[in-house]
């Protein structure tokens, strides 16, 4: 029985992370790649870890995927081109694969053979109140590093959200003459559709008649 | 007929193997990124085989913190590419060679 759970849910992660290489399109890529997770997630609780799967799902499939679909879709991504390059190594990727699968055939088979054969189990290893004991006891140091990791992260991205404006490139503020409308400069005023020609300042504040110019911001 | 722990193993291998190939082979950023993090996950696929297998809950842990890695990964990297895509208006890697913005 638990092997044919396995069967499916690995079929399942590898058929979509063929799936996800294959597409051409990252939208439908991301959907498979949510796919594996679901997949890993299952697999998890065959292996006994319900904690680790619930994670899996909350944490994987919803919050770094919610994430990734809505760059993917903010920045309006095409379909990419996939001109054939670097045919030259096709063999050396062929020898490379033909290593990895060799590998992978003595792993499978040298554990086989292997004296230990150690087997699951249903214990308290994969429970949520283990894995918070561990976690604030015996690796309570790895786990705050991870929360000033985490406040790197959120220092980061919004550093490198607010550097640079929504302004294109090549887009300049040019300064000196401007028409401003009446109602922009002092919000007071009853709306007046006369405008102001200015220089600077100065003027504008001679024009209103203010003391003191409101705040104009501009997005140099 | 129980799984075994080279079950797990292989498909893990097998998991990472299609993750660097994407890697490979993808032009584009996020799906380069995507690729990445399915690497992650055969590898705490392993960890979770072998924590369940022997009985003890480091993997799991190091799962957990590994998955936090993976979010703050995803935070930092995805703001790279917006900001990567607001000056070049492509998300191709070989238009991104040069790393002066």
């Amino acid at each position: 029985m638990l092997a044919l759970l396995f069967i499916l849910f690995a079929g399942m992660a590898v058929g979509c992370a063929i799936s996800m290489v294959a597409q051409r399109n990252p939208l439908y890529s991301a959907i498979s790649l949510i796919g594996v997770f679901l997949a890993l997630a299952c697999l998890y609780v065959t292996l006994g870890a319900p904690f680790i799967a619930a994670v899996q799902v909350i944490v994987y499939a919803g919050a770094i995927m919610v994430l990734v679909v809505f760059v993917i879709m903010l920045l309006n991504v095409e379909e990419e081109d996939r001109p054939m390059r670097l045919r030259s190594l096709t063999p050396i990727a062929v020898g490379l694969a033909a290593a990895l699968f060799a590998e992978t055939a003595f792993i499978i088979f040298f554990v086989h053979w292997s004296p230990a054969t150690p087997t699951a189990s249903v214990s308290d290893v994969g429970l949520t109140s283990s894995i918070g004991a561990g976690l604030f006891t015996t690796y309570l140091l790895p786990f705050e590093v991870t929360s000033i990791l985490l406040l790197m992260a959120i220092v980061g991205a919004m550093t490198l959200a607010s550097r640079a404006g929504l302004l294109p490139r090549e887009a300049v503020v040019v300064p000196g003459y401007q028409v401003l409308a009446r109602e922009v400069l002092d919000p007071r005023t009853t709306p007046d559709l006369t405008p102001i020609v200015a220089r600077s300042t100065g003027e504008v504040e001679e024009a209103l008649g203010v003391e003191e110019a409101p705040q104009i911001t501009d997005e140099s | 007929m129980v799984p075994q722990l080279s079950w797990y193993l292989a498909l893990s291998a097998v998991l990472f193997t299609i993750g660097v190939v994407g890697v490979m082979i993808k032009r584009n950023v996020i799906s380069m990124f995507m690729c990445i993090e399915l690497m992650l996950n055969a590898v705490n696929l392993t960890f979770v085989a072998f924590s369940s297998f022997f009985r003890d809950v480091t993997g799991q842990l190091f799962v957990f913190i590994v998955m936090t890695v993976a979010a703050a990964e995803a935070a930092v990297g995805l703001g790279i590419i917006i900001t990567i895509f607001r000056s070049r208006e492509s998300l191709d890697v070989d238009d991104e060679s040069v790393l002066k913005l």
